[in-house]
């Protein structure tokens, strides 16, 4: 059984005055614990594809089918509720909250699902270990590195235990060395067990999953 | 986790000009409700502060018109006396005297007084006249310090200066037998009390036995306002006035201060909002990809808005309390200048500060500033996730 499936998915957007036809009728499933990159050039609708398939857009037309249940299905309360619980997010920005530090940041998703104090602080140390940054949990996203700031990211993603973790370009903001980290510890992350989709231009990355998508002017070429 | 009212310290500048700039137009609000009030409750408080409720002045008059006076002082004094509801009336006579300082001749306002029914001073040192006590003399603080005069001293009065003679008439001498605060004088005002049958034979108005007014205090139980009917009709020739009529004329002539104070007010809740949406503006506008992010990663909508909503009602909270304190301040420091003016009682306030007008405003401002911070919130939490992270992403 797949845990995720799109059919047919389209999607057009207004930029400019011009429609952009960002996704030109894509289908995709991935099966549990599966590492999927997403690769192609700039502007080949990859990032449109995952924001589709992690809920976050709507396609134009087609269906996408996230761990049995269609999401346009439900509705807004029901789709944040999906993404908060089964599903991860890394976002080429890390987008962390400034103001928080790391382990309040690693908290922050699982403070939303209602996870008791004591057990989300203890979650959020054990994932900042997991993310090798255990002793850097008192410090403010302004006070670690690019690929730092990641690592929490990543950690942040996890927080819930979701089925999915979707990512758009992790390495793209990092240098070549702090790029390989993340590298690694996305494998490590799908060797015990999360299925991870992964949208890069980056070779290595691609390289490093099971099974690489290749897309070009919105549409899968293989 | 409070990210919203955190928000705050990121820009430790910015966040200070804002709440200096709501604490500012906290303080005009407060000012604007202390003055809406306070002038009819401080004119009224003043009024009652040794509990007469109830003015007989000659009519067309208001107290305290030194040039107009009731004749015949004691036969009205004693039918307001057996009146079954009055508790205590007396009659006071104003009119200026002189003494002489030196070669110099000081003018001193003279307040003709039956000090067993008075409601006009409050003994600060010495003692008050005693009933009947024809030499006898109370000073202001004022009238004291510019005549050099202590309690037991010996005061030579002048009732009437004749121009043509150059010289004066109906002098007395007096004993200083206390030092009082007189309820109606202005600030620094020299002031005297007399005996009141003293001053009608110095200033000439023993014949007729002319007073300026008298005060009344009604018996427990008695409603003011029904005692001054009934002595409006046993007095037609006078003006009688309850506090309550006094205030009620006092409003009618006070009417633009609180038109005034109500726009001004208006003015500093229209400064709050507009400091609080455009600051939240803003913010979000800064933040649009960590909003989006968070909602993204499942926050809800219903989160977003509350975290942001706190900002501004923290914002709102922290200046309103700079505001009271501000408030305060400059209602002191204008209360000082305004009761300065000549004519007006020292202890007259413009600005009141009572417990339910800060309560009242700071709850005003509060709820304008968290409502003004719905808007951009909303806002916010409406964003397209994935065209703002494109957005971003550009």
């Amino acid at each position: 059984m797949s845990v995720l499936v799109a059919r047919d998915v389209t999607r057009d957007y207004p930029m400019n005055g011009e429609i952009v036809h960002a996704l030109r009728g894509v289908s995709l499933s991935v099966s549990p614990g599966e590492y999927v990159a997403i690769a192609g050039p700039s502007g080949s609708g990859k990032s449109t594809l995952l924001q589709v398939i992690g809920g976050i857009d709507v396609p134009s037309s087609g269906s996408v089918e996230l761990l049995g249940t269609r999401l346009d299905t439900l509705d807004d309360r029901a789709l944040t509720r999906l993404r908060l619980l089964r599903l991860g997010f890394v976002f080429q920005r890390f987008h962390l909250l400034p103001v928080l530090t790391a382990l309040e940041n690693v908290e922050l998703p699982m403070a939303e699902a209602g996870v008791p104090r004591g057990e989300r602080r203890e979650r959020a140390r054990s994932l900042l270990d997991y993310v090798g940054l255990g002793t850097r949990g008192s410090h403010r996203p302004t006070q670690l590195s690019g690929g730092e700031m990641q690592r929490v990211a990543i950690a942040r993603a996890l927080a819930n235990r979701p089925a999915i973790v979707l990512a758009d370009e992790p390495t793209g903001e990092l240098d070549t060395a702090t790029g390989a980290d993340i590298l690694a510890l996305f494998r490590r992350l799908n060797l015990d067990g999360t299925t991870l989709i992964v949208v890069t231009h980056d070779d290595r990355l691609a390289a490093e999953a099971g099974r690489v998508v290749h897309m070009f002017d919105g549409r899968v070429r293989s | 986790m409070g990210w919203g009212f955190r928000n705050l310290l990121r820009h430790p500048l910015r966040t200070a000009l804002s709440l200096a700039g709501i604490a500012v137009a906290a303080a005009m609000l407060l000012d604007m409700v202390m003055l809406s009030g306070g002038i009819e409750r401080s004119f009224a408080r003043l009024l009652l502060s040794r509990g007469y409720q109830i003015r007989v002045t000659p009519a067309g008059t208001l107290p305290f018109d030194a040039e107009a006076t009731l004749p015949n002082a004691s036969r009205i004094r004693d039918r307001l006396r057996a009146d079954p509801g009055v508790a205590a009336a007396g009659a006071i006579l104003g009119a200026n005297v002189h003494a002489r300082r030196g070669d110099s001749l000081l003018t001193l306002f003279a307040y003709g007084i039956e000090p067993d029914a008075q409601g006009i001073y409050e003994v600060e040192s010495g003692r008050d006249l005693h009933r009947g006590e024809a030499d006898g003399l109370l000073l202001s603080g004022a009238a004291a310090l510019a005549l050099g005069a202590r309690v037991g001293d010996t005061i030579r009065l002048t009732g009437r200066l004749d121009p043509q003679l150059a010289g004066s008439g109906a002098d007395r001498t007096l004993v200083t037998r206390g030092i009082v605060r007189w309820l109606y004088d202005y600030r620094g005002q020299r002031s005297v009390g007399l005996a009141l049958g003293t001053l009608q034979e110095m200033t000439g108005r023993a014949a007729g036995d002319r007073v300026s007014l008298f005060m009344v205090k009604a018996r427990d139980g008695v409603d003011p306002a029904a005692l001054a009917a009934a002595l409006r009709r046993q007095f037609p020739g006078a003006a009688v006035n309850s506090i309550a009529d006094l205030v009620a004329a006092f409003r009618v002539r006070m009417l633009y201060f609180r038109q005034l104070s109500y726009i001004l007010g208006t003015v500093s809740l229209l400064v709050t909002v507009l400091l609080v949406a455009t600051l939240l503006t803003i913010t979000v506008n800064e933040r649009l990809g960590e909003i989006v992010t968070l909602r993204a990663i499942g926050v809800s909508r219903l989160h977003v808005v509350a975290q942001l909503v706190a900002e501004g009602a923290a914002l709102t909270i922290l200046g309103a309390a700079g505001g009271v304190a501000l408030g305060l301040a400059t209602a002191r420091y204008l209360d000082a200048i305004l009761t300065s003016f000549p004519g007006l009682p020292a202890a007259f306030s413009f600005f009141v500060p009572r417990a339910d007008a800060i309560a009242l405003a700071g709850a005003v401002l509060i709820c304008t500033g968290t409502l003004a911070g719905l808007y951009p919130a909303w806002r916010a939490s409406r964003l397209p996730i994935a065209a703002t992270l494109r957005a971003e992403a550009t």
